[in-house]
């Protein structure tokens, strides 16, 4: 059995609502889901399912979402079986259906664009002068819901006859409906009996029923065969209705062609849109995004996402499609590169090693394929730490490039030189290692992958111990397809547990990035993702920051710092309005 | 002659509509640039917040007197030409909430860019968030004193502690001087963090020396705490309850910032 199917418009009021078992409206589970859905906008449907999907901890949702009017249906359930997704897909289908042919799309339309009645306030609520229709649809879904759900229950109790009679009302729903027809039965045969359905449940385990069993097996049968007249009846109206509906819609609309369609496209304005005007118009748009190196699977998504929320809506006045949609597409842009949580890193170092009690170092560790920049990025985001004053350890978890050590080791030397001027190349601090009291190198020399997990556990260990407050880890690069070298990736992070794991990707790399992303996040297991991306050598690539939008694309994972150069103040927190500028220029 | 005045007819008309045409395609090329429109000049009041404060509760509220149950809104609601009842005048405005998710704020902030006739902005507080923890709401109304501070006489705002029914709720003034404590914590944090990108970096190299384009005006006082009284738009903190339908004294202050 589902737990609720609810009907809401993005603008965020409930338009209806129901759940068999008479709660009422779980907020916290649908916030959930939409939270889920605006945070992670890109989904594909799975293959065979003709509704959007969300597996969430606790439950399952089914959702259909339309643009015009906005409004979402949604079905939430417990579980995950085969037989409730199909019974949700049913739900949800026939909620779909009802909603259309009681024309209460239209209503909303006309209500949302103002030309409802209104009221004291100037204003015209989403359903103003809907409630009739709302009450039709109630009264309709539920009694479609019940013939829905009726064979299982009727299965299931079929074991006992006469109490399926009694006890086939389960759901409030049903009882309401029963409720009317029972009374007919009832006024005639047996009139000591109190109204409400109530009774009706009593019944099977009243005395009176066992007193005298056979009248009251009488009356139930002609109280089911009543109500199922009744319902039948209801239910044919309705099919008659959804019928309608779908002849109606059958006529489709044709756009006015000629001279006056031509200019209302291009200068007038005030056209609506159909997917013909927005043919040419996104393929232009999608060709901008392809030269701008973003990856043809992410500008088909986003040029689907844009015809999505344009077909049927009308174009302002003198503004032509194009630029309509090049609005949405920016738009759309905006959405998908803005984080979807929002990161201060200082807070959290701060938080996590001001804490009371244990002093524990923030760790972040560094991933990415060969060559991308980790161990440059590294050292820049070491050199901001410090210059706020923190405590940083450098690790060396890159054990298998010749040469990766000592490469950090130039760097620590470097940054140490440039937080302290006293400081002598190739002096050891006073724990005899590089660096010196502020930063410091941490490494165990060459080896295989066992040797990374034990560096990075003695390295926090150590940390811990020398009252460090950050560490930072270098890891090896590594293709992202070989499964031999993503492998390790995952017990590395079960063990040193990094509070955050950055992925560092170039802005060079193209329509690869989509699959590097993927993969890198899929290496830390279900429970681990990627906490968020650097994109180093943005000043190689000029306006072709396509990567940026296919990395996001991919995964959902926020950027938040951008490489621009090649010294250790070249770092910079991603500003999305100048990504969109540059990507729509 | 009137052959004559048919034909300087006959061109005029004909300069008059290629110039209007011309005129018309200009504005279209032109208006894609983000940032340089403007478009809304409607006296307009602003209803922002944190996710779960109750904002689109309290849009029901102000628009149809009654509560509604609301989810988690996706898009912002607009009431055009809204009229308060207690209004003398026939005063009307514009009343536009927004959603408070994160990544869907960029609405709110371009709205806020794209005003030109701000009355007030409803700043919507869940009361009941313990002050330690106000740290994001904090972050959100510096993001958006950021943007009103640009006008003039700055932004009149409302901090409306929604949800005073629950026992758990706070009083207003101790939200108001948490929330000063955020925010002077944010500046500092802003002031030691990486600056953003923009377009010199990278394309051009070394053209570091103009410094931000916005000059940030929240950071003028210095060493000292940041305080509401020190900004150009009015702040005040007031309590009321969407649940429970007490929000005269929030309305009563949409009815003296929409005279003014």
């Amino acid at each position: 059995m589902i737990d609720q199917f609810v009907i809401f418009s993005a603008q965020g009021q409930v338009l209806y609502h129901f759940s068999p078992h008479g709660k009422r409206l779980g907020e916290l589970q649908v916030n959930k889901v939409i939270a889920q859905l605006i945070s992670s906008p890109v989904r594909r449907e799975e293959t065979g399912q003709r509704y959007g999907l969300l597996h969430l901890d606790q439950f399952t949702a089914m959702y259909h979402a339309t643009k015009q009017p906005p409004i979402s249906f949604l079905v939430t359930y417990a579980g995950n079986d085969l037989d409730l997704n199909q019974e949700a897909e049913q739900v949800l289908n026939l909620g779909i259906k009802l909603w259309e042919s009681l024309e209460l799309n239209q209503k909303i339309e006309l209500n949302l664009n103002g030309k409802g009645a209104k009221n004291q306030h100037n204003f015209t609520w989403i359903l103003t002068s809907g409630e009739s229709q709302i009450e039709r649809f109630d009264e309709y879904f539920r009694a479609k819901f019940n013939s829905l759900s009726a064979p299982k229950t009727k299965a299931k109790e079929s074991v006992q006859p006469i109490r399926t009679n009694t006890h086939a009302p389960k759901s409030v729903k049903k009882s309401t409906i029963n409720h009317k027809s029972r009374k007919w039965g009832r006024d005639g045969m047996m009139e000591e009996s109190s109204q409400g359905d109530t009774s009706s449940l009593d019944f099977s385990g009243d005395t009176s029923l066992e007193s005298s069993p056979a009248p009251a097996a009488d009356v139930d049968k002609e109280s089911f065969g009543v109500r199922n007249d009744k319902g039948d009846f209801l239910i044919k109206e309705i099919d008659e209705l959804l019928g309608k509906n779908k002849s109606n819609s059958a006529k489709a609309l044709d756009s006015n062609a000629g001279a006056f369609g031509f200019l209302q496209k291009h200068l007038l304005g005030n056209k609506k849109i159909t997917h013909d005007d927005l043919i040419k118009v996104l393929e232009k748009l999608k060709q901008k995004l392809i030269t701008k190196n973003v990856a043809p699977e992410a500008a088909d998504h986003l040029t689907s996402r844009v015809s999505q929320s344009l077909i049927g809506t009308t174009t302002a006045s003198w503004t032509s499609v194009e630029n309509t949609a090049r609005e949405t597409l920016q738009q759309t842009l905006t959405e998908i590169l803005t984080p979807g949580v929002s990161v201060d890193l200082l807070r959290e170092i701060q938080q996590k090693t001001e804490s009371a009690g244990k002093k524990s170092p923030y760790v972040f560790s560094v991933v990415g394929v060969n060559g991308v920049g980790k161990s440059t990025n590294l050292s820049k985001l070491a050199f901001w730490l410090l210059q706020n004053n923190f405590r940083v350890l450098i690790v060396a978890c890159d054990t298998f490039r010749s040469g990766a050590v000592e490469q950090l080791r130039v760097h620590v030397e470097n940054l140490a030189k440039l937080t302290d001027e006293s400081h002598i190349r190739g002096s050891k601090n006073r724990r005899g290692k590089s660096g010196n009291d502020f930063v410091e190198l941490f490494e165990a020399g060459y080896g295989g992958s066992d040797l990374v997990t034990k560096i990075a556990k003695q390295a926090k260990k150590y940390a811990s111990d020398q009252n460090f407050d950050v560490v930072l880890m270098d890891t090896a690069g590594r293709r992202h397809n070989d499964p031999a070298l993503m492998s390790p990736l995952k017990p590395f992070a079960d063990q040193a547990k990094p509070d955050k794991i950055i992925m560092v990707g170039e802005a060079l790399v193209g329509t690869d990035s989509v699959q590097q992303a993927k993969n890198f996040n899929a290496a830390f297991g279900k429970e681990r993702n990627l906490d968020f991306f650097i994109i180093s050598k943005c000043d190689t690539v000029g306006e072709m920051l396509g990567t940026m939008v296919n990395m996001v694309y991919a995964t959902g994972i926020p950027i938040l710092f951008v490489g621009v150069g090649q010294t250790y103040t070249d770092l910079r927190t991603l500003s999305v309005e100048w990504a969109v500028d540059t990507l729509m220029s | 002659m009137i052959e004559l005045s048919n034909t300087v007819l006959g061109s005029l008309l004909v300069i008059l509509i290629t110039s209007a045409l011309l005129l018309i395609v200009h504005k279209n090329s032109t208006n894609v640039i983000p940032g340089l429109k403007v478009s809304n000049r409607d006296p307009t009041f602003i209803i922002a917040g944190p996710s779960g404060s109750g904002k689109t509760s309290l849009f029901n509220m102000l628009t149809t007197d009654t509560f509604k149950p609301t989810l988690m809104s996706q898009s912002p609601n607009i009431a055009e030409d809204y009229m308060l009842p207690s209004t003398s005048k026939s005063f009307k405005f514009k009343l536009m909430e927004f959603p408070g998710h994160v990544k869907l704020r960029y609405r709110l902030f371009e709205a806020l860019k794209e005003s030109t006739h701000l009355k007030g902005l409803l700043f919507v507080v869940d009361s009941t968030v313990d002050p330690q923890k106000l740290t994001e709401t904090a972050e959100l109304l510096y993001e958006i004193l950021m943007l009103t501070e640009r006008f003039p006489d700055g932004v009149d705002i409302l901090i409306a502690c929604n949800k005073s029914e629950s026992f758990s709720s706070r009083p207003p003034l101790k939200i108001k001087t948490a929330l000063e404590k955020e925010i002077s914590k944010i500046i500092e944090r802003k002031a030691k963090s990486l600056s953003a990108v923009h377009k010199n970096d990278g394309v051009s190299d070394g053209n570091d020396t103009e410094e931000d384009v916005h000059p940030n005006s929240l950071e003028i006082q210095g060493g000292h705490q940041f305080t509401f009284d020190a900004l150009d738009g009015n702040v005040t903190a007031s309590a009321g309850s969407v649940l429970k339908c007490q929000v005269d004294k929030w309305e009563c202050w949409i009815d003296e910032k929409s005279v003014n």
